[in-house]
């Protein structure tokens, strides 16, 4: 190996343990903190080991029948009904509206198909307060069907995006042969292309169920107390306006981000090729 | 073709729809009328603080016929809850949080109604001397519900352990003592400033201002710290000396308020923190599981130029916004919730069923006297006095509408000071600047 290969090859793998060390080392410490005691955590010099590792901030959160722990049980519920009911919403909307710009002709089919795209360029928070005061008339505030609502306007351009483009990986003379066949178009697209584009389901539908597990402005104004708030929201509210008990926001932290995480690496592939879809022909 | 324009007309018919929606939403007056209903009407209040005991609200509703649903929200994501409602002229509560930093521009947004209409302010202002960090001129935003003011607190063993024996009532005796307890080895570090870029910082240096005897602004807003010979430009040096000269632990650049207490003070890595918040003897020093000092730590009268200085008012109002559905129903219950008797029975005064949970102060000094009176209050007697005649809002002439522009060029400079990136006088100089800029209203 050449003196210039072997510098270059030191270069990226110390490139590599930046990265990893910049990413993972917040984590580490957040879930060592979680398995200390609040005067652990405190003291000076800091621990980088838990010295006698506890599960006690765990056990307050998800165990016994304290106010912490009715109020994570409640906010966790809540977060995987509004994660799932506008995970769902979102992907067969998605399909649905994709299918129709992927294959079928009809006036304004490039307008509306990029106006729909171009709403992913607005910044988020601009739509926050309208979006309250429309939910505020129609008395959707501070329920299910308004948050899953906000998610579903949110996140259905990309979801749409994602599943246009694996559509159009598809061969169309598939779903012409079930056409011919005397199949109709709900039909060749129920028993023929959603089975093929399983794969851009599946991507769209954990991108889509991620992005909604990670809000947090949203949800926290449009809830107004914890019968709806998810896990996020409520995790912030453990910081009182002088305590901060920082083990116990650690532990919150660690089990608000065990399920993406568990998602994020066991379904990777997915979430990578459904972001890149369209990015090469 | 037939199918392709009913498509088209199907998307132009739920396009037009839409719109309409959306015109009539942007039409609507945002919300509900309000009702005067006082008798069988349910409200919403929303606070940073747990419910009062349940027997206490239902007295409440026996005697009134108001049902009160509590929501405890904590107090950062209430505000920006309260923010968004009154913005989006939308229905949120009918009783809610008035931050006193932000009465000036809660006062010009209208955002709550004027208090005056509904509780006789007036008679109350006697006995709830921190009525004025709500009002902006006639206008009253919020009544105070507890009484937080900052208040320097002392490590009275580790003063007596550096061989101090009489309690500093100047701010040169302050320093000197803690150069003391430094020098003799009781603590490296005895003082406590939070320089973390946050509003902790900035409410410190308003307390050490008002400690060298004056005022950040003016009553009109304008800056009153730009000369070396101002007390806010002393405040500031004060502080970025005391870092300097490792009276400060180091790692405290980036603690804020709230660490700062916990995790110095509690743990005895500090001797003091000038400016800090009344209520925490008894809330958090003096509980075992949160503190290794129980019993350690006193209430003192913040040192002064020449003897001890006010005390910055730092309390939580209670007002109601106007998009409440049932206004009049709201200030029957903030009538209640600030009534005397009730605030002492909430700090204690009635034994633990009547307690709310981590109520501090009462507002009412009619309610500290009583618990003054029976012993149930931690420093009573230096809390009593304090708020009695001790206590000051923190801006003469009313929070100003750009509060948290200002408090922003605040906390960022000074912590740019403390770092070394910016000397005492361009810290001033750029806060001054944007002090004087916002006071202009460019």
């Amino acid at each position: 190996m050449s003196l210039r290969v072997f510098r270059r090859v030191r270069v990226r793998w110390l490139g590599i343990a930046f990265i990893l060390l910049w990413s993972l080392v917040p984590i580490y410490w957040t879930i060592n903190t979680s398995l200390q005691s609040e005067a652990q955590a405190g003291s000076k010099p800091a621990h980088y080991l838990p010295p006698t590792p506890t599960v006690r901030n765990y056990s307050t959160l998800l165990g016994g029948s304290g106010e912490v722990s009715g109020q994570i049980r409640q906010s966790t519920a809540n977060i995987f009904v509004e994660c799932g009911a506008a995970t769902l919403v979102t992907v067969v909307l998605s399909t649905l509206a994709a299918y129709a710009f992927a294959r079928m002709t009809f006036r304004g089919r490039t307008a509306l198909f990029y106006g729909v795209l171009a709403t992913m360029a607005f910044p988020a928070y601009t739509t926050l307060i309208p979006l309250y005061r429309i939910l505020g008339d129609f008395g959707l505030v501070n329920t299910y069907t308004g948050i899953v609502l906000v998610y579903v306007s949110g996140f259905l351009p990309l979801a749409t995006w994602i599943m246009y483009n694996y559509l159009l990986t598809l061969p169309p003379a598939i779903e012409e042969a079930g056409l011919v066949d005397g199949a109709s178009r709900l039909q060749v697209l129920r028993h023929v292309l959603l089975p093929l584009a399983l794969p851009g389901i599946v991507s769209a539908t954990v991108i889509t169920f991620l992005f909604s597990w990670t809000q947090f402005l949203f949800p926290l104004v449009l809830s107004t107390d914890q019968s709806t708030e998810p896990l996020t929201v409520v995790i912030a509210a453990l910081q009182g306006q002088h305590v901060v008990p920082s083990t116990l926001l650690s532990a919150a932290g660690v089990i608000t981000i065990a399920v993406p995480a568990v998602i994020a690496v066991a379904l990777n592939r997915y979430i990578v090729s459904g972001l890149v879809s369209g990015s090469v022909k | 073709m037939l199918s392709e324009r009913r498509g088209v007309r199907g998307v132009v018919g739920v396009s037009l729809l839409s719109c309409l929606a959306l015109v009539a939403t942007a039409c609507s007056g945002g919300g509900s009328a309000a009702s005067t209903a006082t008798r069988g009407v349910t409200i919403n209040v929303a606070l940073a603080i747990p419910s009062p005991p349940k027997a206490s609200l239902a007295a409440f509703t026996k005697s009134t016929g108001i049902t009160v649903h509590w929501t405890n929200i904590d107090w950062d994501s209430l505000q920006t809850k309260i923010a968004a409602a009154a913005t989006a002229h939308t229905y949120f509560a009918d009783a809610t949080d008035v931050d006193w930093s932000r009465v000036g521009q809660l006062s010009k947004l209208k955002w709550f109604h004027p208090m005056q209409n509904y509780v006789d302010t007036k008679s109350l202002a006697a006995d709830m001397p921190q009525m004025t960090s709500f009002t902006v001129g006639k206008e009253v935003v919020g009544v105070p519900f507890d009484a937080s003011f900052l208040t320097t607190t002392v490590n009275k063993k580790m003063f007596a352990d550096a061989g101090i024996t009489a309690m500093p009532r100047t701010m040169a005796q302050y320093t000197a003592d803690l150069r003391r307890i430094r020098s003799k080895g009781v603590v490296d570090h005895p003082l406590d400033i939070p320089f973390a870029a946050a509003e902790g910082l900035s409410t410190y240096w308003y307390q050490a201002t008002a400690a060298f005897g004056g005022t950040v602004l003016d009553t009109h807003g304008r800056p009153r710290f730009t000369s070396p010979g101002s007390a806010g430009y002393k405040a500031a040096q004060w502080m970025v000396d005391a870092m300097r000269q490792g009276l400060v632990p180091p790692g405290n650049i980036n603690t804020t308020d709230s660490q700062g207490t916990q995790t110095e003070m509690a743990k005895g890595t500090v001797a003091s923190v000038f400016s800090d918040y009344s209520g925490n003897v008894g809330s958090l020093y003096d509980v075992p599981s949160s503190s290794t000092v129980v019993k350690q730590v006193g209430y003192l009268a913040p040192p002064g130029a020449g003897g001890p200085a006010p005390n910055l008012s730092n309390p939580d109002g209670i007002g109601i916004p106007q998009a409440a559905k049932y206004p009049v129903a709201a200030a029957k219950f903030i009538k209640w919730f600030t009534a005397a008797d009730n605030q002492a029975a909430f700090a204690g005064l009635d034994g633990p069923d009547k307690t709310l949970r981590t109520y501090s102060l009462p507002s009412r000094l009619s309610a500290v006297h009583k618990l003054a009176a029976k012993g149930d209050l931690v420093g009573a007697s230096a809390m009593s006095t304090m708020l009695a005649s001790g206590t000051r809002p923190v801006f003469p002439g009313g929070a100003p509408s750009w509060y948290p522009q200002f408090s922003n060029a605040v906390y960022t400079n000074l912590h740019a000071a403390a770092t070394g990136s910016l000397s005492v006088k361009g810290a001033i100089k750029a806060i001054a600047g944007t002090a004087n800029r916002l006071a202009s209203g460019s």
